[in-house]
């Protein structure tokens, strides 16, 4: 039989470090996708080219290959730089979700429609009064429910950082079965813990929603 | 000639806005084709001619929401094309009002207006309240100050916005096309609260298809076609007499 008092809290160790790692990389990843994203809005050409880089270049790999490469491969280029494992798992995440929050952004501060810029511009303000004062609290409005929704993947991507040894959930849960051989019983364990992390987001989302309308 | 010349001087009117030479292009398309005007400080200008004669445009270029390609434009005593000019500067006494009114809608009516003046001109807070609820009693709005622009109609947006421009106490106003995205009932509310305006000696230019107001309220009217003004003058002459054959076949169109 499964035994809970053994397994159960080298498991709960593992969500509460996916747990740790949703939360630095979803706020590293926030802010990174705001400066990119107002980048990639910006009126001068070299800022919105290099920033659309970066978007593109991450999100065209997979997540998978960025974790193996920070961890394996920039040593290699250069020798002095290695990673722990906990600060590969938290840039290989930040880096993935702030090219997909630049995203939501870029896209929530095209949505809002021109009059307001110009009516900012019009009263005299200057680009950063006009971004945080008119633009982008309207942006965020609009960026919150697909943001939530990339928050709900990024769970689940978060499981790949198990690879290079980072022992989340998932590599918990692996290293449980290896002891005890009860693959069933303990992924399911595994299963219900992921879906407690992350349905307390879809449930933030569907408040933000209500609270909307 | 017995008249003292410093005193003629302060007599003679002072240029808010002089325009020379302005020209303006989007791609192939020439919308201004050398605009040459001024406005003096209190007067009333209506801009009137048909859609795509680019009477929009040049109202933007005063501010410059528009670059343009060539001329001149010095308002409020900046030069818009001198590059040591600051733009925020300038804007700050040059209100302008639009179309689309452009609130800002996450923001209560009283934020929208000590927002600029809070921000751009460093008022404090109670001084910024202080002009916006009075701006707000001049537009007949006061009872809405805590309410979200969304709760409002269009001639009441409006009349948040023109608040909005007033309180950076601009030196000029622009409007462009106040009236023209209003519901026919909500238009005279609005109107009224610039001719109340004018009466009280801004120094404005508007862009309007309201012959009623242009014809009542304005000091001059210009008649701009094909990014040139044609004709201008008083109201009553342009309205009533007018000389060019392309300002006649437009009033006989809109009149």
């Amino acid at each position: 039989m499964f035994d809970f008092g053994q397994f159960m809290p080298p498991l709960l160790r593992g969500a509460v470090l996916t747990i740790f790692l949703l939360v630095t990389s979803g706020i590293l990843g926030t802010l990174i996708g705001l400066i990119f994203g107002i980048a990639r809005s910006s009126s001068i050409r070299v800022v919105r080219w290099v920033a659309s880089i970066y978007v593109n270049f991450i999100r065209g790999i997979p997540i998978l290959i960025i974790l193996l490469f920070i961890y394996f491969a920039l040593p290699l280029m250069f020798p002095t730089v290695t990673f722990s494992q906990g600060v590969t798992a938290i840039a290989g995440l930040s880096i993935y979700a702030g090219a997909y929050m630049a995203e939501i952004f870029r896209g929530s501060i095209a949505a809002i429609p021109r009059g307001q810029s110009e009516a900012a511009e019009a009263l005299g303000m200057h680009y950063l009064q006009k971004m945080r004062y008119v633009i982008l609290p309207q942006a965020m409005k609009i960026a919150v429910p697909p943001a939530i929704g990339f928050l709900i993947a990024l769970v689940k991507a978060s499981s790949l950082v198990s690879v290079i040894g980072y022992t989340d959930l998932t590599r918990a849960g692996r290293i449980i079965t290896s002891q005890n051989h009860l693959p069933l019983n303990t992924y399911v364990v595994v299963a219900a813990l992921y879906f407690v992390i992350s349905y307390p987001i879809s449930l933030l989302g569907r408040w933000y929603e209500r609270r909307l309308t | 000639m017995t008249s003292i010349p410093s005193q003629r001087q302060a007599d003679a009117p002072r240029a808010m806005v002089t325009v020379r030479g302005l020209h303006k292009r989007f791609g192939h398309l020439e919308v201004l084709k050398g605009i040459d005007t001024e406005v003096n400080e209190s007067e009333v200008v209506c801009v009137i001619g048909p859609s795509g004669s680019g009477k929009s445009t040049f109202l933007r270029c005063l501010n410059f929401l528009e670059k343009f390609d060539a001329g001149t434009v010095t308002i409020c005593g900046h030069d818009l094309t001198s590059s040591s000019t600051n733009l925020n500067l300038v804007r700050r006494d040059v209100g302008m009002v639009f179309q689309s009114f452009n609130v800002f809608p996450h923001m209560k009516v009283l934020d929208n207006i000590t927002l600029a003046p809070m921000k751009v001109s460093k008022v404090p807070r109670a001084e910024a309240r202080d002009r916006a609820i009075a701006l707000l009693e001049k537009v007949g709005l006061v009872d809405k100050a805590d309410v979200y622009p969304s709760k409002l109609s269009g001639g009441q947006q409006q009349r948040v916005a023109i608040a909005r421009a007033l309180a950076m106490q601009p030196k000029v106003m622009l409007f462009d096309e106040p009236t023209s995205a209003l519901d026919p009932e909500t238009v005279g509310e609005v109107l009224t609260v610039m001719k109340a305006l004018a009466e009280e000696g801004m120094t404005m230019l508007v862009v309007t298809h309201e012959m009623g107001f242009a014809r009542e309220v304005a000091d001059r009217v210009l008649f701009m076609d094909h990014g040139l003004i044609i004709e201008e003058g008083a109201p009553a002459d342009i309205f009533d007499t007018p000389k060019h054959e392309r300002t006649q076949a437009f009033l006989s169109k809109v009149l």
